[in-house]
This record gives C-alpha cells, structure tokens and sequence, in this order.
C-alpha cells in the first residue's frame, strides 16, 4: 500500500518555524532544500518528511502570502502506474521534478486532485523519511 | 520521539474526495464523524490517519469557504507535558478536546509560529501506528 511520507508547510521564516518543531518535538533536521520551487529546511520524525519551505511560486492558487499546511507527499511502488491511475479518477497533473528526470529525496510529480488540492507522489522518497515496507512474502524468502 | 500521525485536509464534499483517497492509493475509511468541529472521514494507511473534512468553525482564519491542507497532528508521550513545552516555546493553546473520555483524535489543539495550527494527542489517532516504545511494550 502506498503511504504518506510527506507534508509540506508554507512558512515565511523556514528557519525560526524548523527550530521551534526540532525543540517541541525532537524532530531532526535532514536537510535544507534550495531549488527554483523553494528554499527552507526538511525535518524528519523517522517516518515523515516534513518540508518548512518559503515558496518561490504560487502553487495553491492562494497567493505568495499563503501561510499554513501546503501539501502532503504519498510514496507509492511505480510513479508512472500511479499517474495514469490518478489521471483516470480526474486528478490533474501539475509539474515534474526539474528537467533531468526524478531528483531522490524530492518529490517526483504533483498532481491536483479534488477540489484542488495539490499533492505529491515519489518511489525514492522523502528524505528522513521511511521507505515502503517490504511485502510480507517478499520479506520472508 | 514525537511522531507526526495526522494530516487533516478542508473540503465541501468529503465523501467524494475520501472515496478518491481510497481508490487511488488504497487507504481505508477507519472512522466517519460528525461532531461540534467537522463532518468526514478518517482514512488511513495504515501509519496515519488522513483526515477528510468539513469544518464547521473557522479555526484557521482562513474563511469557512477554505479548502486544502489544515492542520497536522503529532503522536506524544504525554499531552500535557507536549503542551506546556509547545506554549513555553511560544505556541498558544488554542482548545482541548471537550468530551475527557474520547480518544482517537485530538486532544489539544495548539498554533505554532506563523499561526499554523497543529494537534497533538497520548492515544493513537484511528487507524495509526502507536509510537515505537508502545509497540516494544506491546509486545512484552
């Protein structure tokens, strides 16, 4: 089953917002995003990336003054599966990542699905976070 | 550690867009509400509970016409300590869960810097995994 491994949050000060969910909550610093979308810090709780990012673009619709949750990020098996299947239930494809292909431990395709909200899919995953689970059968041989 | 157990999304029509969830990646409806906060569905895969919702409030200042991402919510040890380290930080506490006795959801309601709004709860969200150390306990 594909899982969420990822949430992203539009914060004007990515910085002061990271050290105030690293001392609530112990979550650890994984690295610090600086790309054309946005910059800002990734956190991880060991199951969950979560992204603190100021965006570079208006993504959402809600202008560049949007502040608060942003959009979550599903690892899945097969990218290219899940795209056509989301394309097939009326989700919208939105963007890629970069024009090199995939880029490990960002997502890897955006998508719209019901009343517009944005989200992620990746098979490398987030960085910090944890990778699917190996199915049972294939875990036991 | 703390573990982030809970993504909670604004709609119009929960039913259809749970259904989506569920035929898209497979998550499951666990729990359908209809309280005082919000009406939806909880569905999960398997580790965190996604919750699909209409509020009935405006508890982010964004207007009862928002939809999109609304809040997380975060797994503790213990709520009461989680709370008065997130104030002393300088969160404000926003609510409590009215009813003591349920579990299952949230239990305090608190807003981080920038005003985004966040949960946290001792007992596991529906349908979510219980922070590792229970799962060690559970086992003895």
């Amino acid at each position: 089953m594909p899982k969420l491994r990822h949430i992203a949050i539009a914060a004007e000060d990515p910085e002061a917002m990271a050290e105030f969910y690293k001392k609530a909550f112990d979550f650890k610093e994984v690295g610090r995003p600086n790309g054309y979308l946005a910059d800002g810090v990734f956190l991880s709780d060991g199951t969950l990336n979560m992204a603190i990012l100021k965006f570079k673009t208006d993504q959402l619709g809600k202008g560049m003054d949007f502040r608060g949750i942003h959009h979550f990020g599903v690892l899945v098996e097969d990218v290219d599966e899940f795209s056509k299947k989301l394309e097939s239930l009326g989700a919208s494809h939105y963007i890629d990542q970069g024009q090199d292909g995939h880029q490990a431990g960002y997502f890897e395709k955006k998508f719209f699905g019901p009343e517009g909200v944005l989200f992620d899919i990746a098979e490398h995953g987030w960085a910090g976070a944890e990778p699917l689970p190996v199915p049972t059968k294939a875990a036991a041989e | 550690m703390a573990k982030l157990r809970h993504i909670a999304i604004a709609c119009k029509d929960p039913d259809a867009m749970a259904e989506f969830y569920c035929k898209a990646f497979d998550f499951e409806i666990v729990r359908t509400s209809d309280g005082p906060l919000a009406y939806g569905h909880h569905v999960s895969d398997g580790t965190i509970d996604l919750a699909i919702l209409r509020f009935k409030t405006d508890q982010i200042g964004k207007g009862m016409d928002y939809t999109g991402l609304h809040h997380f919510g975060i797994l503790v040890e213990d709520v009461d300590k989680a709370a008065k380290k997130v104030e002393a930080l300088g969160g404000t506490h926003y609510m409590d869960q009215s009813d003591a006795e349920r579990v299952g959801g949230f239990e305090v309601k608190l807003y981080g810097p920038e005003g985004v709004l966040f949960d946290v709860a001792e007992h596991p969200w529906t349908g979510t995994e219980p922070l590792p150390a229970r799962v060690k306990e559970a086992a003895e």
